[in-house]
């Protein structure tokens, strides 16, 4: 018994750091620039298939990291320039503007690759056997990641220069312009980094689930939650959003059954959107 | 008893060579030859979830027209096809059945699509052409005027489960599936037929339809709980992600898992190093070795080439629908709702699976058992002519 | 009133009309299309109207479906099952206003958590109809539902989706020409002018929502007899994104839009659909195209025919709105230590004052003194973390800014806050309407005509009021400063709060508003508090000051008074004025 609490322990800090793998790339583009990327999922889908390539090509598994970046990267330029820069960042207008670009960017990779199911070997396999209890090296490797990017996020954003010029950029878009920031590329940048963090975090998911064109609906939903949950522009709101979501489905589906659990997270979201619109941890 | 009008496995085989002039003749000429044109609408999966299955679907059901026409069509007259897309929702679909019934015209309908669109269909068509439902399904549907050619739960489970006992050496059952009709209603066929059998369900777990499911935690109930075997009904990606997650976990080598829905493309999804004692028990697969499949999955080949789209159980069904109207028919001469539900009571029909037998609207067939090796099935069991227990008059 | 009904009825004739033209499978495919129409159309009403985004509305279609086939499942062939339309309607829309009034109670938000929240309550309402399949049927749908009692065919049926299309599309156009379509516009506008009006905005927003809500419920009041079958994809996440995309492509600012938007891609799609297998692809370059290029979706095609649309530019008959009772003591209000924090800030440090004898009362300090946030937290606007606050001689424990401007107590703020995509009218109309409407006056188009002695006379005094049709984002600064003030004062409160009231105005402007002030005080008996840098404005307005220095009371007294005062001196010593 103490062994299965153990796993299933592991469990919801495991769906909780993937999830806020996930939603990292949505909380830079949604959480600092309004912008409600609804393709967002399309940008996870897109870094998994990059995963796929560079591994049927025998290539390292490492290397699907920047190419998924720059695969996702060029595509989140393109569409910054042609779509949200056009549409002025608004929430609602590029919200419609990505839900088109969604259906095109699944279709076009539907094109390519065909609607079947692509796996993606484990690239880390085997499992570590912790306090008795054996759990995949993968999984592992995949949480410790997770741990040391946010980690790592937290701490650029609070101290590096750009960190502070996107905070100037969101709070004051005018005076952050008139002092010297250009709030042009800046925002071109943060959104390039949103979809190429998209990817990556495709990457890291490509080898746990099948990999197919539609594959990003089903993240797309849940980050929404998690960020809105959280609250926008903050790293702990990022957490405590994944936490929530994540977490409380794992730990309710452990306990009740998955159809429960999933409908109890729905409306305990509804809970903390009710009561904290903002979020627990808003931008100040 | 089947009367004598069903094609010999040889006649299936030759049929289907003559069938690759007609197929290979584009479908924009069709208006040609349309003036007596039997029209079929057949529902496809073009988009939706299940649009993986659409090119093969697609491709089944244009061979299944030219080896039907390469034989003199259905009652003397040569069959054309009018494909629709059954991806959308049921309304959707329903409109679609309507066009093709009053703009169109066709004098019947074949569908591969799930039951909710299929209930949709069944509401427009309401019984006035013949319509043949292809895939696998929960069963408990009498329509008037339908046509069940697909595996009910009973089908895939019946003689399965014994096999399955044998193999795993032990008798306790852990279920898992998704939420809905066809894994709950499969499931609790299935406890029958544990509790028959002797063996125990340790435990169940529904999973909701449509959401971001995550299964460490019941894989991590499996590993606690030690069952011999684990019945999947879990559906597309669920399935996928599931015994991948199962894998992961090191659990491929204790316990056995049996599918009642996993087919070709899913296998390719859960990938060779998750395959491990995973089971399948269909009623097709595409690498049986009979000379029917062989000439079947030859004549594609020779049309599509390399790019012959992955046959499944799903979309071979669509196939199958041809063979069973032109065997319907041959015998009551008439599309009447009445003649040609007389006519397929007990008719006989050979499919690249085998021979089949419609018995009240159902379809007694061959099951296969097959054992995942790598990406590719392995059948190592048949069960013949296995009944569906339905009871449609 | 001519056009709307000329409108109305030429909608309904076309309607009407297309099946004879079209044929019997139009018929059922344009019903369908009709249905989500009818759903789309209430999207078109909150989104375009309110600015509230509904992501859900798909469950109230499918809770409507369910409710009307277990209606025609009980009553079969019985004419009474036709009650079950309007009543599956009803439930949902009651439903929703219960939903909504109890989300939206006590605070401003326009951010994505209200869509948020239903677009959970729809996916949770899909699993709950998945699993439930004794009252559902599950997956695979409620099934043989019979149609409705006296229609056969498709064509019957159409008739009635049509008439009852007609009927709604009449609706809408009629609510969003009324009074309470003004104010569903205000709401997207700038929501915290209009509850600063005396407004409850969350029973507003509900109200839209309600409407909408019903309007899906008639959708899917009508799908179950169409369909004859009620499947849970209805609650799916896809069909309500699909109702939005309708509203979008149409034209959510329009009433007609949304629902040529439903025809125009549900035809659209249904054409591609069987004939190209990448007709997705055209679907969504068709989208992104009329995102970027036609914002106002298809109906900004049809822009020229506006002018058929159902114009109030009719000058409509002035009539004297009714008055206000009128208490004539002016209002007092007293601070107790008060305290206000916000994060490691305190704002408000134990604040304690009170208005006495004079009218005008003048609030100075150096900047941080706390005097804006003092009206902040008096209006509601910041939490109070301590202390009292005493409006007219009641205690107010949870101020609101409906609740404070009730009492009599009307805003300006610092950065004039009117309701720019509104006219001049409108603006002027909403602070009219304010605290004088009654029962369902906002459904009478004749609160247009209304005016007042004090409108009069503002108008009077400022000759851009006068021209009405002008939209308040065309407006100079200056003039948003008095259009503000003269919304803020037509409410004719017992307390005027003002914050730097001649900022950015010309030296003109400047003595025209303090004269307005000057009369006004007079007039109504009114008690002004008046935040101000610009001491010249202190001396020539002021009865009484009172200073604050880091969210404590300084100091007060006249003009000379607390000029000659030390500690206000040492306050000011290097800062400005």
């Amino acid at each position: 018994m103490e062994a299965l609490l153990f796993t299933q322990g592991l469990n919801v800090v495991f769906e909780a750091l993937i999830l806020a793998m996930l939603v990292l790339g949505l909380a830079v583009v949604m959480g600092l620039l309004n912008v409600l990327n609804i393709a967002h999922g399309e940008f996870i889908m897109i870094g998994a298939y990059a995963a796929y390539i560079v591994q049927r090509a025998g290539l390292p598994y490492l290397l699907a990291i920047p190419a998924a970046a720059l695969v996702c990267g060029v595509i989140g330029l393109v569409v910054e320039r042609c779509l949200i820069r056009p549409l002025h960042y608004e929430p609602f207008e590029t919200l419609l503007a990505t839900w088109g670009l969604g259906l095109l960017l699944r279709k076009c990779v539907e094109l390519g690759f065909g609607r079947g199911y692509r796996s993606v070997d484990i690239p880390i396999g085997g499992s570590v056997s912790l306090f008795g209890e054996s759990y995949p090296t993968y999984r592992l490797v995949l949480m410790l990641v997770a741990v040391l990017v946010l980690a790592s996020l937290f701490v650029w954003y609070r101290r590096a220069p750009t960190g502070a010029r996107i905070r100037a950029m969101v709070g004051n878009p005018v005076l952050a312009e008139a002092v010297g920031i250009r709030t042009r590329e800046l925002a071109r940048n943060t959104f390039i980094t949103g979809t190429a963090l998209a990817g990556v975090a495709g990457v890291m998911v490509a080898p746990l689930t099948p990999v197919e064109p539609f594959m990003g609906l089903t993240f797309i939903v849940n980050s929404f939650f998690a960020l809105v949950v959280g609250g926008m522009g903050t790293v702990s709101g990022l957490f405590a959003g994944a936490t929530i979501i994540g977490g409380l489905q794992s730990v309710l589906s452990a306990a009740v059954s998955p159809t429960s659990a999933y409908i109890a997270m729905l409306l305990i979201s509804i809970l903390f959107l009710w009561q904290r619109p903002r979020g627990l941890f808003p931008r100040p | 008893m089947p009367t004598s009008i069903k094609m010999t496995r040889r006649d299936l085989v030759r049929a289907a060579g003559a069938a690759a002039l007609a197929v290979g003749a584009p479908t924009i000429i069709r208006p040609a030859r349309a003036a007596d044109a039997l029209k079929i609408g057949v529902l496809v999966a073009d988009s939706g979830p299940a649009a993986l299955f659409g090119p093969a679907q697609r491709a089944a059901a244009e061979l299944g027209a030219a080896t039907i026409n390469a034989k003199g069509g259905i009652l003397g007259r040569q069959v054309e096809i009018i494909f629709a897309d059954a991806g959308a929702s049921p309304a959707e679909v329903a409109k679609s059945a309507v066009k093709l019934m009053l703009s169109d015209k066709v004098e019947m309908i074949f569908g591969s699509h799930d039951s909710a669109v299929r209930q949709g269909v069944e509401n427009v068509v309401k019984g006035k052409i013949p319509y043949v439902y292809t895939p696998l399904f929960e069963g408990d549907d009498c329509s008037s005027n339908v046509y069940f050619l697909g595996e009910v739960p009973e089908q895939e489970l019946q003689k399965t489960l014994p096999k399955m006992v044998e193999l795993a050496k032990g008798k306790t059952f852990y279920l898992v599936g998704n939420d809905y009709v066809w894994p709950r209603t499969t499931n609790d066929k299935a406890k029958k037929y544990i509790a028959d059998l002797g063996g125990t369900v340790v435990a169940e777990d529904y999973y909701p339809l449509g959401a971001p499911n995550k299964f460490e935690n019941t894989v991590a109930k499996i590993k606690s709980a030690k069952p011999a075997i684990v019945l999947q009904t879990l559906v597309g990606g669920d399935n996928v992600n599931f015994n991948r997650t199962f894998a992961d976990f090191n659990l491929s080598d204790d316990i056995l898992r049996l599918s009642c829905l996993l087919e070709e493309n899913t296998l390719i999804g859960i990938g060779k190093d998750a395959s491990k004692n995973l089971y399948s028990s269909l009623g097709y697969f595409a690498d049986l070795d009979l000379p029917e499949n062989k000439a079947f999955i030859g004549e594609l080949t020779k049309k599509h080439g390399d790019k012959a789209p992955q046959q499944c159980t799903i979309s071979k069904g669509l196939y199958d629908a041809f063979v069973f109207a032109a065997a319907v028919t041959t015998k009551s001469k008439s599309l009447a709702a009445k003649d040609f539900a007389a006519a397929a009571e007990g008719v006989q029909f050979d499919t690249p699976s085998g021979s089949m037998t419609m018995t009240h609207r159902h379809t007694s067939k061959n099951i296969f058992l097959a054992r995942c090796e790598g990406t590719k099935f392995a059948v190592i069991d048949t069960f013949a002519a296995v009944p569906t227990q339905q009871s449609c008059t | 009133m001519a056009y709307f009904l000329v409108r109305s009825i030429l909608i309904l004739a076309f309607l009407i009309l297309i099946p004879p033209l079209l044929g019997e499978f139009w018929a059922y495919q344009l019903g369908l299309y009709f249905i989500y129409g009818l759903a789309a159309l209430g999207v078109g009403l909150t989104w375009g109207q309110a600015g509230i985004l509904p992501l859900g509305q798909g469950m109230f279609v499918a809770i409507a479906a369910y409710l009307t086939a277990h209606g025609l499942l009980a009553f079969g062939s019985s004419p009474i099952a036709y009650l079950a339309l309007p009543a599956a309607s009803v439930i949902v829309a009651v439903l929703a206003f219960a939903f909504a009034a109890l989300v939206f109670r006590g605070r401003f938000e326009q951010g994505p958590s209200f869509s948020l929240m239903t677009l959970a309550l729809t996916l949770a309402a899909f699993q709950v109809a998945n699993g439930w399949s004794s009252v559902t049927g599950g997956f695979n749908g409620l099934r043989n539902i019979p149609g409705l009692p006296g229609l056969d065919g498709f064509l019957d049926l159409y008739y009635l989706i049509a008439i009852l299309l007609g009927l709604s599309i009449a609706a809408v156009d009629y609510l969003v020409h009324a009074p309470i379509g003004v104010l569903w516009r205000a709401i997207a506008d700038n929501e915290r002018r209009l509850a600063f009006l005396g407004y409850d905005v969350a029973v507003i927003k509900a109200v839209a929502f309600a409407v909408a809500s019903g309007l899906a419920g008639l959708a899917g009041a009508l799908y179950a007899p169409q369909q004859n079958l009620v499947t849970p994809d209805l609650a799916g996440f896809a069909f309500s994104g699909d109702l939005v995309i309708f509203a979008a492509v149409g034209g959510r600012a329009t009433v007609l839009g949304p629902v040529i938007g439903a025809v125009v891609v549900g035809v659209l799609s249904a054409e591609l659909r069987d004939r190209f297998p990448w007709w997705e692809i055209g679907i969504a370059l068709f989208f992104i195209v009329v995102v970027l290029r036609l914002p106002g979706g298809l109906m900004t095609l049809f822009a020229p025919l506006q002018r058929f649309s159902f114009a109030r530019t009719t000058i409509r008959a002035r009539s004297a709105a009714p008055g206000k009772p009128r208490i004539a003591t002016s209002l007092s209000v007293a601070f107790e230590d008060v305290r206000v924090r916000v994060g490691d800030v305190t704002i408000l440090d134990g604040l304690s004052v009170r208005t006495g004898e004079e009218a005008v009362l003048c609030v100075i300090g150096p900047n941080g003194a706390g005097k804006t946030s003092t009206l902040n937290v008096m209006t509601g606007m910041l939490p109070r973390r301590g202390g009292r606050i005493v409006i007219d001689g009641a205690d107010v424990l949870r101020p609101e800014p409906a609740i404070v401007a009730n009492k009599g107590v009307a805003r300006k703020f610092q950065t004039p806050s009117v309701f720019p995509k509104l006219t001049i009218d409108e603006n002027l109309a909403v602070a009219l309407w304010a605290g004088r409407w009654r029962g369902f006056d906002l459904l009478r188009l004749g609160l247009f005509g209304w005016t007042s002695p004090l409108l009069e006379e503002m108008r009077g005094r400022f000759q851009f009021l006068h021209d009405g049709t002008r939209p308040a984002s065309a407006l100079s600064h200056g003039e948003r400063q008095i259009l503000e003030l003269t919304m803020a004062l037509i409410t004719e409160p017992r307390m005027l709060l003002l914050d730097e009231p001649c900022a950015g105005l010309s030296h003109e402007e400047t003595a025209a508003v303090i004269d307005a002030i000057q009369w006004a005080r007079g007039e109504l008996n009114l008690r002004i508090i008046i935040i101000e840098h610009d001491m010249e404005l202190v001396r020539r307005l002021a009865d009484r000051v009172v200073v604050l220095h880091q969210g404590r009371f300084l100091a007060d007294g006249s003009v000379e008074e607390v000029q000659c005062n030390p500690e206000v001196r040492a306050v000011y010593v290097g800062g400005s004025r």
